[in-house]
């Protein structure tokens, strides 16, 4: 569904994704996983496109040069250079790191700002979808954004995600700064939305062991490149993976 | 009582003078200088709908919106966006626009005390004593339409939210979909109709001039930065309190004071709190 060649992505002469191949399967989760400065997030804005924005607001302020190379296929269709807002409507959409939720409009109104691209029938059906896999929610439609709690603004930026009608989510760091049982609960949520709806989606998370057990298959970053790959078994049961992530 | 009365007609006029300004300023954070030349612009169009083309007033009001919601987006599609995300250049650019407008039709004649709109109703009523045309009843009954519009556009309309949400995070809004440049576009035709309402509503109330231009920059500034920049909550409340220490100001002091006002206030706010009234969640974003 979505590929990707040989993509390297520089900031100024610093190396932030060092010749990445990689591949996500329709109706499947992949996972990415590496520490801080892997180069996940800078994955993550270039395949929704962010990049290609903050790279020509950089060029206009005569700031830091980014350089994209490679190739990018969504759906057989080349998106290297197509705008974030276009890549939407082609279906994929990233629920960013941080969340990024609207800090000044009601949940509600970020759960209707997040179905721009749907139809009233869609949007409808969605929000339903939504409170029914993130019940919390419904208690706090009408408060602010920036009033929530961490994992309420994570459950929210997935719906307010799911709202735009995604072929493909990415969900960048989705576990970030969360409790123990929310990170299950959230873990068990991305699975459940998968098998579900069948949307294909892409995690990429630092803490990988709620996450690995969900996956169908997982890159390792290191340094901006990929050095290993496999399905969630073969990650768990790698002896580098196991030292690494899990401490053993 | 005239304070009360006239205090709230002055508020009224500046809301509608500074919410364009907000509109363009919260969206797409393009601080739009052209403002003022937009809101002269849209008098002298009307003006020669009806004097030179002999068309109706309201055909000619409505006709000269729409030409409005185009220069707005025209100005947008090939000029701002070349200088999109650079501040000070759209500053210089949108000012540039304005003053080259401005001067334009100074140089062209546009000016004396020949060119007046005609009030949409004659005759006046009494409130509480006070003798008030109506047309300055129709300045208060305008605004609250315009705000009220305003209110339910951002809040229940798809494309108001969308806004909305380019306002907040405009990142956050791409990965959703929602073109940054379309949503401007739409803002700057926005801001410009709105504008023109002002123009519309508030010059039958005298001449048209080319000074008004400056004049109703400044006061938008003004309300935007006590206000808050961007914040539309905050704009109307100051909208309130410029109205009202303006009306104090020529009651108590002298008329020929009023447009320190205005200044003394954007001094005194940028001193006291400079992310404004309602500035709450940019002043957090400035301390971190």
């Amino acid at each position: 569904m979505l590929e990707i060649k040989n993509l390297m992505v520089f900031y100024e002469n610093a190396i932030a994704i060092n010749n990445i191949n990689m591949k996500c399967q329709a109706e499947k989760v992949t996972g990415i996983f590496g520490a801080n400065s892997a180069g996940k997030s800078t994955l993550m804005y270039t395949i929704s496109g962010i990049i290609l924005d903050v790279k020509k607001k950089e060029e206009m302020k005569g700031g830091e040069r980014i350089t994209v190379l490679g190739n990018i296929t969504f759906e057989g269709m080349d998106i290297t250079w197509m705008k974030p807002s276009e890549r939407a409507k082609k279906g994929i959409v990233l629920c960013p790191e941080r969340r990024r939720i609207f800090a000044e409009s009601s949940a509600l109104e970020n759960l209707k700002i997040g179905g721009y691209l749907a139809t009233k029938v869609q949007a409808k059906k969605t929000l339903e979808y939504v409170f029914s896999i993130f019940p919390a929610l419904v208690k706090l439609k009408g408060r602010e954004g920036g009033f929530l709690s961490g994992g309420e603004q994570q459950m929210l930026a997935i719906g307010r995600a799911l709202m735009a009608q995604p072929k493909m989510l990415l969900l960048d760091e989705p576990l970030l700064g969360l409790s123990p049982l929310m990170e299950a609960m959230l873990a068990r949520a991305i699975r459940n939305i998968n098998q579900q709806t069948r949307i294909a989606i892409l995690i990429s998370e630092q803490y990988a062991r709620p996450i690995l057990p969900i996956i169908h298959h997982g890159y390792i970053l290191e340094n901006g490149g990929a050095v290993l790959e496999g399905n969630s078994r073969e990650l768990m049961e790698n002896p580098d993976v196991k030292s690494a992530y899990f401490g053993l | 009582m005239d304070i009360l009365i006239y205090g709230i007609i002055n508020s009224f006029s500046l809301a509608l003078m500074a919410i364009g300004f907000t509109l363009v300023y919260g969206i797409s954070r393009i601080p739009n200088f052209a403002h003022g030349a937009l809101y002269v612009i849209t008098g002298f169009l009307v003006w020669s709908l009806v004097h030179l083309l002999k068309l109706n007033y309201v055909v000619s009001i409505i006709l000269a919106l729409l030409i409005m919601g185009l220069v707005g987006a025209a100005i947008y599609r090939f000029v701002l966006i070349r200088v999109r995300g650079m501040a000070t250049s759209e500053i210089i650019a949108t000012y540039a626009l304005g003053l080259a407008v401005l001067e334009f039709l100074r140089w062209g004649g546009f000016k004396g005390m020949t060119y007046t709109l005609p009030v949409f109703i004659e005759g006046s009523i009494v409130i509480g004593g006070i003798p008030v045309d109506l047309q300055r009843v129709i300045v208060i009954a305008i605004g609250i339409v315009v705000v009220t519009f305003m209110w339910l556009f951002t809040h229940f309309n798809k494309i108001g939210l969308a806004l909305r949400g380019m306002a907040q995070d405009e990142h956050a809004a791409m990965m959703l979909g929602i073109d940054s440049d379309r949503m401007a576009v739409i803002a700057m035709a926005m801001g410009s109709m709105l504008a023109g309402i002002a123009a519309i509503t508030l010059l039958p109330l005298g001449n048209i001039v080319v000074e008004a231009g400056y004049n109703v920059l400044i006061l938008s500034i003004a309300v935007c930065i006590v206000g808050g920049l961007g914040s539309w909550v905050g704009a109307i409340l100051a909208a309130f309190m410029i109205g009202f220490l303006q009306i104090i100001t020529v009651a108590y002091i002298q008329s020929h004071f009023h447009m320190v006002v205005a200044l003394l206030v954007i001094i005194a706010t940028l001193i006291l709190k400079p992310s404004g009234l309602f500035g709450r969640q940019k002043e957090l974003e400035e301390r971190v």
